[in-house]
């Protein structure tokens, strides 16, 4: 491990560059295809990353038209991917019973912050999908 | 003879009923009636005959309605015979079936108990070759955090953390550690404040609540999150989300009061001895006879954040928080600190991150002690590139850099420690709980002790 510093300083410009090109044209990417996405992600053409998203899981399973909603219409499952994303990868509802996922909700409303009309639309959402 | 006998009987008989008629039939004169009576018998007679009419049509009527009504009773007994056969077919099959199977057993609901216990958390083991030193598998961790609801409105959450490390060098074997990450009890008061309490998870920033092992992406902590952030305190806190669009919006907000930061020394002297105790000021001290927090004063600190998402995995979250405190026994130093954060999400694939963290102290000998860092990490799914290639999806591109500067020394207007960290690395995802991660972290500091190094982690959400 012990490199001299000029080959140390090429590593690392030579890291840093295909690291910037990867994410930035990925980030491009995301941003103009985008555009085609509805509210919800669409689900990838093959099999997506299983930590990336179960996104095509919420369009597949999801029941709108039964989600209890706000009044500006936001659904259990689309707030579901909008706060469990921001600090983890999501988690599939069938992974656990309707009262573990009550437990669970209990927890992350706290540790999140979700208010509790929202707490209450994403438990339904997982329950309604949950492994009995 | 004989004929002439008969004729003369005959002759005989026909005098004699002759005379029979004659007695009987009565005399013309003795039956005459006035024009009277005779009128007033027939309208008597009359009068009579339409009441016989009358009553005959009533009659007709009675009949006509009592024919009905035997239909009605006909109708009701045809119905209540079918009844009883329905109910009597109800029952003899209900009394097959309990004969054939089990009684079955009463559903329940699983949401509606009221009590429930589980564990969640993670696991995790490295290998790591730092630079100049043998590779090595560095550690095992698993880190349970257990959960128990008691009601719809309370639940108590502790998290451990149990690690292996090789002893030092000199004493052989090795040494498993168990320490308490935290325990608190929450009791959600309302839709947007929840009262907690006990050894919380300081909200400084949002690392530390949102870091622990699979959680992060990088198997290391940002150099300031550990060095210059207390990470947990006992106390009390009130949190939570506040609506504020109709989008999602919301604006969350941490209030804490904790025991905070302490003096190893028990003095105020400086810091660069390591005298400032961020973990400090839990208790009881370990003689049992001495209450630890010395100073008497607890820290306050507080967090304001907005989180704003646009639709499903894109938004951003900002946030700013901060803590002051005394940490010196005598009460004649505070140690501040502040923090402002904020995580970006545009789609699935991509998130970025990054916090700059600022403290200072005061102290009895050199003064004021002024320390700072900062990170800024992204990832990137390459799922997000919609390749046709399996291995390649499950994979995310992670980089960070990240820097710590030290004691500020007023001599020379400059921070005593200066490190920067660059740092780039993979997560592959197995599933989306198990992660396979791996990076290279190439260090530039004034301290020869710090070294590149090279760290694979496996670590597993649960």
């Amino acid at each position: 491990m012990k490199t001299s510093k000029p080959l140390k300083v090429l590593v690392q410009t030579t890291f840093a560059a295909a690291v910037a090109t990867v994410m930035l044209g990925g980030l491009a990417s995301t941003t103009l295809f985008s555009a085609e996405t509805n509210s919800v992600a669409a689900p990838p053409k093959t099999d997506p990353a299983p930590a990336s998203t179960n996104s095509a899981a919420v369009n597949a399973k999801a029941p709108e038209a039964e989600q209890p909603v706000l009044k500006h219409q936001l659904t259990g499952a689309e707030l579901y991917s909008m706060h469990c994303n921001r600090c983890h990868p999501e988690r599939y509802p069938t992974e656990r019973t309707a009262a573990q996922w009550k437990t669970i909700m209990l927890h992350m409303q706290v540790r999140a912050n979700i208010p509790g009309d929202q707490a209450r639309l994403i438990l339904q959402y997982l329950q309604d999908n949950s492994g009995r | 003879m004989k004929k002439t006998m008969k004729t003369l009987c005959g002759i005989l008989r026909l005098m004699l009923a002759g005379c029979v008629i004659g007695l009987a039939l009565p005399s013309r004169v003795a039956a005459e009636v006035s024009d009277a009576d005779f009128n007033a018998l027939k309208e008597t007679v009359q009068k009579l005959g339409e009441q016989v009419q009358n009553l005959q049509q009533s009659n007709i009527v009675q009949q006509q309605t009592h024919a009905q009504d035997l239909q009605q009773i006909q109708q009701l007994q045809q119905k209540l015979t079918e009844t009883q056969q329905i109910a009597t077919n109800a029952e003899q099959k209900s009394i097959e079936a309990s004969m054939t199977q089990p009684m079955p057993r009463q559903p329940i609901d699983e949401a509606t108990v009221n009590h429930n216990f589980m564990m969640m958390g993670d696991a995790e083991f490295q290998y790591a070759k730092i630079a100049g030193q043998h590779g090595a598998f560095l550690q095992a961790d698993f880190a349970p955090i257990f959960l128990y609801r008691g009601g719809d409105n309370i639940l108590f959450e502790a998290g451990f953390d149990t690690t292996l490390a090789n002893n030092a060098p000199g004493s052989g074997g090795y040494t498993t550690t168990f320490n308490l990450s935290f325990a608190q009890l929450d009791y959600v008061m309302n839709d947007y404040m929840t009262f907690a309490g006990g050894e919380l998870i300081l909200p400084l920033g949002t690392y530390t609540e949102r870091g622990a092992g699979w959680l992060n992406k990088i198997p290391d902590n940002p150099l300031a999150v550990d060095a210059l952030l207390p990470g947990t305190g006992l106390g009390v806190e009130l949190r939570g989300g506040i609506p504020v669009g109709n989008a999602g919006e919301s604006l969350n907000y941490e209030v804490y009061v904790v025991n905070g930061p302490g003096s190893s020394d028990t003095t105020g002297t400086s810091g660069a001895a390591g005298n400032l105790d961020l973990g400090g000021n839990v208790g009881v001290l370990s003689d049992g006879s001495t209450v630890a927090n010395l100073h008497g004063h607890p820290s306050g600190g507080a967090r304001l954040g907005f989180f704003v998402p646009f639709k499903p995995h894109y938004d951003l979250e900002v946030g700013v928080s901060g803590q002051s405190g005394e940490w010196d026994d005598a009460g004649n130093h505070l140690w501040s600190a502040g923090v402002l954060d904020a995580a970006l999400h545009l789609g699935a694939s991509f998130e970025a991150k990054g916090e700059y963290i600022a403290t200072r102290y005061g102290s009895d000998d050199i003064g004021t002690h002024y320390q700072q860092g900062w990170f800024v990490q992204a990832g990137y799914k390459l799922a997000g590139l919609d390749l046709e290639l399996p291995l390649i999806n499950n994979l995310e591109i992670v980089g960070r850099y990240d820097s710590l500067h030290g004691i500020y020394d007023s001599a020379d207007n400059a921070f005593d420690f200066k490190t920067r960290r660059y740092t780039v690395g993979y997560v592959y995802y197995f599933t989306n709980t198990l992660l396979f991660e791996g990076d290279y972290e190439f260090l530039n500091s004034n301290d020869p002790s710090q070294a590149d190094q090279f760290i694979l982690q496996l670590s597993l959400g649960f």
